[in-house]
């Protein structure tokens, strides 16, 4: 009995070390970030492992400032925005169309649509950006909005049409015979039901949307309308020296997002791995 | 009857109408530019004028060119470490959390962290981590008297830089694998593996026999994501080195990128791309294989 729990003892300890290691390196490299951001100026390049003499908090604000990252903000706002609410509403009346309806071209649509699914990006990248150019829409928020929606979709719908499948049929017949269009049905009736669909495909098309790389990198150069990540990339070109002016920038950028995390951490867990789960 | 048969027929037509934008929006910046690309791997164009047409010029120039072919073993690099590693490490964090530990919670959140991050963001804090003078690893190193190991720059040389951005990229990638299969754990009948434990099975036997088949599925989801993505891999090689030094950590996706838009041999730059596309229908096709199987 003794040997048992001697056993289990030292199985429990195997077992937190394991996961008490992989969390400190989880987290080592951005609270580190965050710890240098406060240095300041003078100690920035000591011995990163030791604690500052003090906290310079002037840093955060600074960095703000000459980073323009209030504009970078509105900027990851207004193209992130927009794409979230035009995946969701297209991909919702995709799926429900795919779904519950079966009418020619279905199959056809919805093999295309999938076919998104397996072709990255960087496949249509070349032409989207001489055809975005010729639009006259490079420079502008809807250079990425619009790609950003297009490639959003095959997952969306996939997602949607997943979850409108498994929905009982009682409710739209019931609904039908008391003589609702279908245009009612859908909006009254089934998207109601969709909600929980809906908030993972919002969580997934937001990180996806808002961290996207190549896409701001591409057709968004212009300083004026840079997002919080492709600005954070040039002020490292430009501030690699100021350590902790950089470390600041990477707080600015890295907080927001790592509190909304925390706060709808369930949401983000399940809307980042619906399509692997799936 | 005929009549219902065909108000039938209407009302399921209506659905084309509820696709229809979906479609549109997807053929104008996806669909469509997709056939464009191929159409420009058959051509030479520097982004002015209009493309020539060269036949198959661009596909013989891409078979001989030596830096395609580096730029290919990188990715089966990154595939092989970068598949194997995180898996075998969210395989053995999500056993042990599935198993029952106070705060299980807590360290799925920590661990997740770093996939809610830009790779933009992790490349910028990876450069620093690796920084020659004053980064957090050569530091490290020289706390704990290994000073020696202490290289001038982990990107800044060629026999290390893809590794080092690999690095990055796995630490930010392990809690993906932690958290999905952690999901797929919650299927397993653990009246199933109790019944070998009595029957005298150890850990190891347990993982192998009765835990592992269980979890299948979504075990091969996982890897087959994986192995695409990093087919695919663009992002944090392109914040870290930009495929440098001396080409050192280029991979298919950031010299498409090169060739595209800073050489501007935009069809060449278009048959590399071609190269990404036919590996993913592939990886898709056997995908649906596998699961046909499966």
């Amino acid at each position: 009995m003794a040997k048992k729990s001697t056993n289990n003892l030292v199985s429990s300890i195997g077992k937190y070390s394991v996961l008490v290691f992989f969390a400190v390196i989880a987290l080592l490299p951005v609270v580190m970030s965050w710890l240098t951001a406060l240095r300041p100026k003078s100690e920035a390049s000591a011995n990163p492992f030791s604690l500052p003499s003090r906290f310079e908090w002037s840093n955060i604000p600074k960095a703000w400032e000459v980073g323009r990252f209030g504009d970078y903000f509105i900027n990851s706002i207004m193209v992130t925005i927009p794409t979230v609410i035009a995946v969701v509403v297209l991909s919702a009346l995709a799926g429900y169309g795919i779904s519950r309806f079966k009418f020619r071209g279905r199959n056809l649509m919805f093999y295309t649509l999938l076919l998104g699914l397996t072709i990255p990006f960087q496949s249509v990248m070349i032409p989207l950006f001489y055809q975005l150019n010729s639009m006259g829409l490079l420079g502008t928020y809807w250079a990425m909005i619009l790609p950003a929606t297009a490639f959003g979709l095959p997952f969306g719908v996939f997602l949607m049409q997943a979850f409108f499948e498994d929905l009982p049929n009682e409710l739209a017949d019931a609904a039908r015979t008391d003589g609702c269009s279908e245009w009612r049905i859908f909006k009254d009736v089934m998207l109601p039901l969709a909600k929980p669909a809906i908030s993972s495909l919002i969580v997934f098309q937001f990180m996806a949307t808002w961290n996207n790389f190549i896409m701001p990198l591409l057709f968004l150069q212009d300083e004026d309308i840079r997002t919080v990540p492709l600005g954070l990339l040039y002020f490292q070109g430009k501030y690699t020296r100021d350590l902790s002016l950089l470390s600041a920038g990477v707080a600015i950028a890295t907080i927001p997002i790592v509190i909304i995390y925390v706060l709808f951490q369930r949401q983000f867990v399940k809307g980042l791995t619906a399509g692997a789960v799936k | 009857m005929a009549q219902r048969i065909k108000a039938t027929q209407r009302r399921q037509q209506a659905g084309f109408w509820f696709v229809l934008p979906a479609f549109v929006v997807y053929l104008m910046f996806f669909g469509y530019p997709f056939f464009r690309t191929v159409y420009l791997s058959f051509t030479e164009w520097n982004g002015l004028g209009d493309p020539k047409f060269v036949g198959l010029a661009n596909y013989t120039r891409l078979f001989a060119d030596p830096l395609m072919w580096s730029s290919l073993w990188n990715n089966l690099i990154w595939v092989f470490w970068g598949t194997i590693t995180p898996v075998a490490i969210g395989l053995v964090l999500s056993v042990i959390l599935w198993t029952g530990v106070k705060g299980g919670i807590i360290f799925r959140t920590i661990y997740f962290l770093p996939m809610v991050l830009s790779a933009f963001v992790i490349g910028v804090i990876w450069k620093w981590i690796y920084h020659p003078l004053y980064g957090l690893l050569n530091q490290g190193l020289k706390s704990i008297g290994l000073s020696g190991l202490a290289t001038t720059g982990w990107l800044g040389e060629t026999s290390t830089s893809l590794y080092a951005v690999l690095a990055a990229a796995i630490w930010s990638y392990i809690g993906f694998c932690v958290v999905v299969l952690f999901s797929g754990l919650q299927k397993v009948d653990s009246e199933l593996v109790d019944a070998s434990r009595i029957d005298g099975a150890n850990a190891w036997q347990r993982f192998k026999n009765i835990i592992i088949p269980q979890i299948r599925p979504v075990l091969t989801m996982v890897l087959v994501y994986t192995i695409i993505g990093g087919f695919n891999v663009f992002d944090v090689v392109w914040a870290m080195t930009e495929g440098g030094p001396a080409n050192s950590s280029e991979v298919i996706a950031t010299y498409t990128y090169e060739a595209a838009f800073r050489v501007r041999e935009v069809g060449y730059g278009a048959a590399l791309s071609m190269v990404m596309t036919v590996i993913a229908l592939f990886a898709a096709w056997g995908t649906l294989k596998l699961r046909k199987a499966g």
